[in-house]
């Protein structure tokens, strides 16, 4: 497993965990544990980040793709996360299209032209 | 000296600045581009789930076991950005199609056995070729067993044998969108890391700038000014941390 390569992991609904699925990074390892999550309408908050958080802790895993709307959810979470690896990486979702404005990245980015910045 | 070194930190900001902004202008595209990927495949999984039924294109339909195809490898560089490479095992799908071959294969070889064993009319070889055929007609058997429990076959086939067009054109989108993830990832650390540098060196010049703020007092008052307003900023942020 460690010298095939990191994982990409997914964080989303039905339709984009089936997608990604279809492109072939799914895995269930050992321990059955999947590197995805289908977010579905009871899903709790909590369980989203108990599962973000145990991809971030997994060092198999590469890159986390999240829904945006699901990002926004645990965005905590996500602003805590400022290691290269894992990448996180907001995804827009099919209700939800993409917001630059939100991403935590592009924040990050957009925050080196603040004030704060140039004092 | 100091007069030397500040226009060197401030060419190296500049040049940092401008990277960052061809980095972000970058980032932007690909977003654009695997935005748009993303929507041409959940639009293909659509029509696929109108042709097949809403039931068949859905997460029940995931197999119970599956083995990753695709994966990506990192590479910290020197500069402290990581780059991000995907790698699709087309072993595996050639694997399993040299698996999927395999019976067809061993038909082959059986036949020719039993042309042999009408040309040669030996007693021997007839029994060892049997033997062979019979050996070889036991593997036949296990590959296709094997077949169905694979992890590693292609997920399109968790939603049939012959699937309709559009799950494949879903599959071929996701897959570049796969690979434009990586890429992406690699650009946003990128950023980040350039951000960092930006930073440094903006801390960087301040505090040559104050170094220099003594020495310039008499010589440029403006700049006198700013530096005593930096300082009054600084000693703020002290307070309130």
């Amino acid at each position: 497993m460690a010298g095939r390569g990191k994982l990409i992991a997914v964080i989303g609904d039905e339709d984009t965990c089936t997608g990604f699925l279809l492109g072939g990074i799914g895995e269930l390892n050992k321990n059955r544990k999947p590197n995805f999550l289908v977010v579905e309408k009871d899903t709790s908050v909590t369980e989203i980040e108990e599962t973000f958080r145990s991809f971030l802790a997994r060092n198999d895993i590469g890159i986390i793709l999240i829904n945006q709307f699901i990002a926004e959810m645990i965005r905590h979470a996500i602003d805590a996360h400022v290691q290269s690896i894992p990448a996180v990486l907001e995804i827009p979702s099919k209700e939800h299209p993409y917001d630059a404005s939100k991403d935590s990245i592009l924040r990050r980015a957009k925050g080196m032209f603040s004030a704060e910045d140039f004092r | 000296m100091g007069g030397s070194e500040l226009q060197d930190t401030r060419a190296n900001m500049d040049e940092e600045l401008l990277r960052f902004m061809d980095l972000l202008e970058l980032l932007e595209k690909k977003r654009a581009t695997l935005n748009s990927l993303i929507e041409q495949g959940w639009f293909s999984i659509t029509k696929a789930r109108y042709s097949m039924g809403n039931k068949h294109v859905s997460a029940l339909q995931y197999a119970s076991e599956m083995m990753p195809l695709v994966c990506v490898h990192t590479k910290a560089l020197e500069n402290g950005e990581v780059q991000f490479f995907t790698e699709r095992h087309i072993q595996k799908s050639s694997a399993e199609s040299s698996d999927d071959l395999l019976p067809v294969e061993d038909i082959g070889p059986q036949e020719e056995g039993l042309r042999r064993r009408n040309k040669t009319k030996k007693d021997t070889p007839e029994k060892k070729d049997t033997v062979v055929a019979k050996t070889a007609k036991g593997p036949e058997v296990n590959p296709v067993g094997k077949i169905d429990q694979n992890p590693q076959q292609d997920p399109l086939k968790w939603f049939g044998i012959l699937v309709p067009q559009p799950l494949k054109q879903a599959q071929s989108s996701f897959k570049q969108v796969i690979e434009l993830s990586a890429e992406i990832a690699a650009l946003q650390s990128a950023v980040l890391r350039t951000r960092q540098k930006l930073r440094l060196s903006l801390a960087k010049e301040l505090n040559s700038e104050e170094s220099l703020g003594k020495s310039a007092k008499e010589k440029c008052p403006i700049s006198d000014v700013t530096v005593s307003e930096q300082k009054e900023c600084i000693q703020q942020n002290k307070i309130v941390v």
